[in-house]
């Protein structure tokens, strides 16, 4: 397993490595979401590239810029890097507009990732609304591959209607398996869905997992996440034991730029996965 | 080594001498307005200047900075880092809260898993000669944030204006190695330092307020929600960022790409967290869209922040906030009202 330490790293930050867009999954009908697979030019600078779910990573579209994005795809998925891109600027157009051969340049791993070294032996409630599920599917395939590590596993995903819920192919696997508890949610009944409808924090109220030796882990937009800690709280999980990971206008990812600062803490070095119990003590400027 | 001394008519061959070795920086006078620039000529240099409207971190932190260019290829895209040869230099004449700054600013761009070459390579091979503040302006403030008019940190030679002449003290090996290649230059005298410290002094005394800002540290938390401690202050604010672009420790940046026909490069540029457009999310969303947070923003992570992850105030009471700031804020004020609160 990879080990985010505190040593210094070398060379220049600033400098991206180039991949080649090898395959691009449209994720919903609106087509303003989209996944990228990346594959490094120089297989090397993937095997340099050692992250853990939950980081993020700043793409380049050359004459466009920069946006920094969760990784979506599991370090023990071998060759490739998944992210998951939501049609919203200069550079996520550039990359939506973009066909399979493009070259995009790539800084990172950057952020904390999910801390994977605590989760170990505990029960896992994975709670995830809309695209911020990316990340989440990074952890959630990583567990797949480690299952062995990890409890009892509890996936809720939730999302405006069914063809807005991304990783459609996972979620159909997941799905068939026993050793993971899969619940998918949409906002409202359409025809054809016969799975569960409803707001994330009431099915998770209704999933009702158990706090005991657990974590949550939740992503979301931040009406999902205002609403769905108060149930997490109710169902006995301790602030300590409730995990989010924050997003933040952010340019360099080295916590040098100024621009995703929290209080004292940077988005992107110190987060940006945080336990409620720390962003209770935080400025809310996020 | 024993203090020297150089008589202001020695000064031009002084310069030339270090323009055989070094880049020269010094303070010149452009469009009304002091300035650090490379120079040419020992004339252009004028060291009869109470400190320069931009701040010397632009040395090292230039305003707009190519990180790499990227060149279009028919195998895709080429990126070339720039060449930054870091010549030998000297910056002439700098001032105690600005020698203190790039200390600071060392700290800070070193700091993390992550250091910062670009500065670090402009920054290293450069040495300091300081010169001492003989006249503080009425904005400066560098005793209340550890500084001093004639505070040596950071410098390698401090000259002091003893009139017609300067007394020059070396402060560490790279300074005796300089003067020690300067035979001509002489001894000072006992009256000389005398002197010197009379001038000290003086000056210290010429600060009218200390204010204890390293006590207030905390207190800048406890009014941390008080919409009406800050809007006192934001309400005039117009945001224009002169205090951040203009402040010697303020670093945060913005990175954009510029493209030409054949490829283009990637620039970082100065950038001040009292725009909007700093924290605005792509979404729509701003975590700051009010000018009492962003004002708020900037005052705790210099008096509040800065000393939480660096053990420093992010600040060197250089004054320049003050002095360009169209509606007078003035910070001093700030933390008047705090302490008060």
């Amino acid at each position: 397993m990879v080990q985010i330490t505190d040593m210094k790293k070398k060379g220049n930050p600033y400098l991206p490595k180039l991949t080649t867009i090898e395959g691009i999954i449209r994720e919903n009908d609106v087509n303003d979401l989209k996944t990228f697979k990346l594959v490094f030019k120089n297989p090397d600078d993937f095997k340099k590239f050692e992250y853990i779910s939950g980081q993020f990573a700043e793409l380049s579209f050359f004459g466009a810029g920069e946006s920094p994005i969760g990784i979506a795809s599991s370090p023990t998925e071998e060759g490739y890097l998944l992210f998951t891109v939501k049609r919203v600027g200069v550079v996520t157009t550039s990359l939506h507009e973009s066909k399979e051969g493009t070259t995009v340049g790539i800084r990172g791993p950057f952020g904390n990732g999910w801390p994977i070294e605590d989760l170990i032996g505990h029960n896992l409630v994975i709670i995830g609304g809309g695209f911020a599920f990316s990340t989440l599917r990074s952890l959630t395939v990583y567990i797949l591959a480690n299952r062995h590590l990890f409890k009892n596993v509890t996936v809720i995903y939730g999302a405006r209607e069914p063809a807005e819920l991304c990783y459609k192919q996972d979620l159909a696997e997941w799905e068939k398996r026993d050793d993971l508890n899969l619940t998918l949610t949409i906002d409202r009944a359409v025809d054809g869905w016969t799975k569960k409808v409803g707001f994330i924090p009431a099915v998770t109220k209704e999933v009702a997992p158990s706090a005991n030796n657990a974590y949550a882990i939740v992503c979301g937009p931040p009406v999902m996440i205002r609403f769905t800690i108060p149930v997490l709280t109710e169902l006995g999980f301790s602030n300590d034991n409730i995990l989010l990971s924050l997003e933040n206008r952010m340019k360099c990812g080295i916590g040098k730029c100024g621009h995703c600062m929290i209080g004292e803490k940077y988005v992107c070095t110190d987060g940006p996965v945080f336990t409620q119990t720390q962003l209770q003590s935080m400025p809310k400027e996020y | 080594m024993k203090e020297k001394i150089l008589l202001k008519a020695q000064l031009p061959k002084l310069i030339e001498e270090l323009r055989k070795i070094y880049r020269v920086l010094a303070p010149v006078k452009d469009n009304g307005f002091y300035v650090y620039k490379a120079i040419s000529s020992a004339d252009e240099v004028d060291l009869d200047f109470a400190n320069t409207k931009i701040p010397p971190k632009e040395i090292f932190f230039p305003r707009s900075e190519v990180l790499f260019t990227y060149k279009r290829t028919d195998n895709g895209i080429e990126l070339i880092e720039p060449e930054n040869s870091v010549e030998k230099q000297v910056i002439l004449g700098i001032r105690g809260c600005d020698a203190q700054s790039f200390l600071l600013l060392d700290k800070f761009f070193a700091y993390g898993k992550f250091d910062d070459p670009y500065f670090a390579q402009r920054r290293k091979n450069t040495l300091l000669i300081g010169l001492a503040c003989n006249d503080p302006r009425s904005t400066c403030f560098c005793t209340s944030v550890g500084g001093s008019p004639f505070s040596e940190a950071g410098m390698d030679i401090i000259l002091t204006d003893l009139g017609d002449k300067y007394l020059v003290k070396s402060l560490n090996v790279k300074g005796n190695e300089l003067l020690e290649r300067i035979p001509w230059i002489e001894d000072a005298n006992e009256r000389d330092i005398f002197d010197a410290m009379q001038l000290t002094k003086k000056a210290l005394a010429a600060i009218k307020e200390e204010l204890p800002i390293e006590k207030l540290n905390n207190t800048f938390a406890e009014v941390f929600d008080e919409d009406a401690f800050w809007l006192q202050f934001s309400q005039k604010c117009i945001g224009c960022g002169s205090c951040s672009f203009l402040c010697p420790t303020c670093h945060c940046f913005d990175v954009v790409d510029e493209e030409s026909s054949t490829g283009g490069k990637r620039i970082r540029l100065w950038d001040t967290c009292q725009f909007p457009l700093f924290t605005l999310h792509g979404s729509g969303h701003n975590p700051r869209p009010t000018g009492r947070q962003r004002l708020r923003q900037r005052v705790m992570h210099k008096f509040n922040y800065y000393p939480k992850i660096l053990s420093e105030i992010g600040c060197v009471g250089c004054g320049r906030c003050i002095l360009a700031c169209s509606v007078n804020q003035d910070i001093r004020v700030v933390f008047k009202a705090v302490q008060e609160s």
